[in-house]
């Protein structure tokens, strides 16, 4: 059977060329052998509207997914923190199918709850409050009305932020909350789960209500280009061929 | 080099126009003050720590009428550092007419970096060279909405008459 790939906080940017160049590596080759592939959120280091697909790396970007639809295998992309504006042209351009927030999928027989992850930091008062506005709807009308220049702006005080506030913060806050994830676990009634987000690829063995359970935190694009190769016999961590991020 | 004073209910603000960096951008606004286009209208959208823009609406959140757009010119080298006046525009790079705004902080992210939708950035054609105090009260008003319009001074910011010094 051919496995499910799963990659999360890529942070593609025009700053680090090589990092865009293993994603297209990506999507030329293991992708299009896979069964389904999920992008669990941050794909973009930001993304400010879908106006951006008229920047030739974002455009490239996108073709580089659209291809990836086109050899027939589904594409799933999760809205992450810094790509929370992902929208319907984004969706329209490269045939993507957008996640819910949480979602139930089935992996290689097994259903497996996957998402970006920060929904799982609820130590993190203030990102969580800020993660509400940003993804309230009446907000994101108001962030498509504003001129490029001025959402451009917005994006980098928003990351210049997320920088200064989670390097003061303990590191306990930064990772998900143990009561988070153990209620998820009860909510879907899963035995695994994957998401990204919190830049701590591990495999965890936790148990809830006497029951074993799995989450695997998915690895960022920061140094290498790595994704999650799921399929019946399980998971494993794969790099990019030739890729250095 | 070229002088326009803007004289605004906060006080006047002078710029100087480089013309030599600028020449198509500097004639286009040059052309506006002579209309008397400036004359009456508002800052319009004002973000601190970002910049103050005008040029565009009269009181009310009017639109004004303006020529055709102005080429972009913003691969002439000058930089979008605090104080420096450049052209607003929309998405597409060469649509800039009558609005500019005055940077209010270094936002080199606004430069040229290539001839790219993302990477023409904001043709910076002058400075301010007297009023930068005005140009910082600007920046400090109470904004809030109006109608579709975010960021909007809550009482009027105009611009009273703009006019070539020199």
């Amino acid at each position: 059977m051919r496995p499910t790939l799963l990659a999360s906080d890529l942070h593609l940017s025009p700053e680090r060329p090589a990092l865009a160049s293993a994603f297209r590596t990506f999507c030329a080759g293991p992708a299009r052998n896979a069964a389904a592939v999920y992008l669990l959120g941050d794909l973009f280091d930001w993304w400010i509207g879908d106006d951006q697909l008229r920047d030739p790396f974002d455009a490239a970007v996108a073709e580089a997914i659209a291809g990836v639809v086109r050899a027939g295998v589904p594409v799933h992309v999760a809205h992450g923190n810094r790509d929370f504006m992902l929208g319907a042209e984004f969706a329209a351009s490269t045939g993507i199918a957008f996640l819910p927030e949480q979602a139930v999928v089935d992996l290689g027989g097994t259903p497996t709850l996957v998402s970006h992850g920060d929904e799982l930091c609820t130590g993190d008062v203030d990102y969580q409050r800020y993660r509400a506005r940003m993804r309230d709807p009446a907000t994101q009308r108001r962030l498509r009305r504003l001129p490029g220049f001025v959402r451009r702006w917005l994006a980098r005080r928003l990351r210049a932020r997320s920088r200064d506030a989670t390097s003061l913060k303990p590191e306990s806050i930064l990772d998900v909350d143990d009561g988070a994830v153990a209620g998820a676990f009860r909510r879907f009634g899963v035995a695994r789960m994957i998401h990204g987000h919190t830049h701590r690829p591990a495999t965890h063995h936790v148990d809830v209500d006497g029951s074993p359970r799995v989450r695997i935190v998915l690895p960022d694009w920061c140094e290498t280009a790595r994704y999650l190769e799921v399929d019946e016999r399980g998971a494993r961590v794969r790099d990019v061929p030739g890729a250095q991020a | 080099m070229k002088k326009v004073r803007l004289d605004t209910t906060l006080g006047a603000v002078v710029l100087e126009l480089d013309d030599a960096n600028a020449p198509a951008t500097v004639a286009n606004f040059l052309q506006y003050v002579a209309d008397g286009h400036y004359d009456d209208t508002l800052f319009h959208r004002v973000i601190p720590g970002f910049m103050v823009q005008g040029g565009g609406f009269a009181p009310g959140m009017n639109q004004k009428r303006t020529r055709a757009p102005v080429a972009n010119e913003a691969g002439n080298g000058l930089k979008n550092r605090k104080y420096t006046v450049a052209m607003a525009r929309t998405g597409e790079p060469h649509s800039a007419t009558a609005q500019f705004f005055i940077n209010v902080a270094d936002n080199d992210f606004l430069d040229y970096k290539g001839p790219s939708p993302q990477g023409w950035g904001y043709c910076v054609f002058g400075k301010v060279v007297e009023g930068s105090d005005v140009v910082d009260a600007i920046a400090k008003v109470p904004t809030g909405s109006s109608g579709f319009h975010q960021d909007v001074p809550r009482s009027d910011v105009v611009i009273r008459k703009a006019e070539a010094i020199a």
